[in-house]
């Protein structure tokens, strides 16, 4: 009877624990963590991974959303970096982990805002959830190593007007140039990714 | 946005002639009222009104949203007294918008016993646009403020550590200044309810004397 009680007292405990930990987002991939690879399908359905997709000098994740005003005012200052990068052997994956956003609209969406990089769909948002993404766009930038070297803005003017801290540019030239990137974390207002359980 | 791209005149103009065609043979008083509304109605008035008199009746009292820096911000974010509720928001999140309505019943139902005002990260050109907008069409009555933040992500580390920058934010401030509750995304409605009776409560026993 003891013993029933103590696993009873133990099973709730761990519970409260889990259950505390999943409402506070606790977690997430800190600055010098290496990411697993991971497995998600792209637009046409086709399974992709991390391993497949990184460039040999880094990789950018970017979170990303059809509807979002905020990654909307971001499209062509991506697709420019992207593309300059790209040329300098970092690649681009785009990520869609809102379940608001079905495939169609995903897929003519990026055809609209012409991304030339791929953009996988996390459905259930397990990676946004693993990887402690919240909203879009937010980029993770990980080394050739896939050691996680800036997380956060791509800078700091949502409008593009008055840019000026290139956040996720001077964490590339930095790397590129061998140097240690000093802004590693940086926030700004986004869209929240609507996730599966909300 | 969709919504407040219709205007009000249009229909009142429309609702105005209709009730000019039935009445226009009726007794003074229906005349009165038929000129009232045309003049409440729009500038594309048939009647022989004053060119300026259409304006100045349709210039309801505007809702005024008040541009904020991050140092204004953080001086209207020391509570006065009350427990003081913040919600920062934009009229281009949708989940802010969803939950705009429940926000405006928790400032009616706490009126008195809390502070309550909303930050918008809208542009700043539409300041008197789409966010007074927005706000009179939710009968919202917490003063509004909109944030050009130079700096957003210092402004953000400064409001809660953990907080990435997703909206709607909400945070909640015990009299002292203390924050108590925020939460990023939408807020869980009995959650936030909880949050505020405790400090309503709070404050009552210990401020017994304040109005």
């Amino acid at each position: 009877m003891t013993q029933k009680i103590a696993a009873l007292i133990s099973f709730l405990a761990i519970f409260a624990f889990v259950a505390s930990s999943a409402v506070t987002h606790a977690g997430g991939l800190e600055i010098g963590a290496m990411a697993e690879n991971f497995t998600l399908p792209d637009t046409d359905g086709k399974t992709r991974t991390l391993d497949e997709l990184k460039g040999k000098n880094g990789t950018v994740v970017v979170w990303l959303s059809a509807q979002c005003p905020v990654v909307k005012g971001y499209k062509d200052r991506i697709n420019e970096i992207a593309a300059e990068y790209q040329a300098k052997g970092i690649n681009f994956i785009g990520i869609n982990s809102n379940s608001t956003e079905d495939l169609n609209w995903v897929k003519s969406n990026i055809g609209e805002y012409g991304y030339k990089f791929p953009v996988l769909i996390d459905k259930s948002n397990a990676l946004a959830d693993k990887w402690g993404a919240t909203v879009t766009p937010e980029v993770f930038y990980f080394n050739a190593k896939n050691i996680l070297i800036y997380h956060g803005a791509i800078d700091n003017d949502r409008s593009g007007k008055t840019v000026t801290e290139a956040y996720l540019k001077s964490a590339f030239d930095a790397t590129l140039s061998g140097k240690p990137v000093t802004k590693t974390k940086a926030n700004a207002f986004g869209c929240t990714i609507k996730r599966v359980a909300e | 946005m969709h919504l407040a791209a219709r205007s009000n005149a249009s229909r009142n103009s429309f609702t105005m002639k209709h009730v000019y065609l039935n009445w226009a043979k009726a007794a003074v008083v229906s005349a009165v009222f038929v000129l009232c509304f045309s003049s409440v109605s729009s500038g594309q008035a048939k009647r022989p009104l004053p060119k300026k008199a259409a304006p100045k009746v349709a210039a309801k009292p505007a809702l005024k949203v008040t541009l904020v820096d991050e140092m204004a911000l953080k001086k209207l974010l020391v509570p006065n007294g009350r427990p003081l509720l913040v919600n920062f928001w934009a009229t281009w999140c949708d989940p802010c918008r969803e939950e705009f309505p429940d926000l405006v019943k928790i400032d009616q139902e706490y009126k008195g016993r809390i502070d309550f005002i909303t930050i918008s990260l809208d542009d700043v050109e539409n300041i008197s646009t789409t966010v007074p907008k927005f706000l009179t069409a939710m009968k919202a009555q917490m003063p509004p403020y909109l944030l050009r933040a130079d700096d957003e992500n210092t402004f953000i580390a400064s409001i809660a550590k953990d907080w990435q920058g997703g909206m709607p934010f909400t945070a909640l401030y015990a009299p002292s200044g203390e924050l108590k509750y925020y939460r990023e995304g939408k807020v869980a409605i009995p959650m936030l309810h909880d949050q505020l009776n405790k400090l309503v409560a709070a404050a009552a026993t210990t401020l017994p004397d304040s109005k």
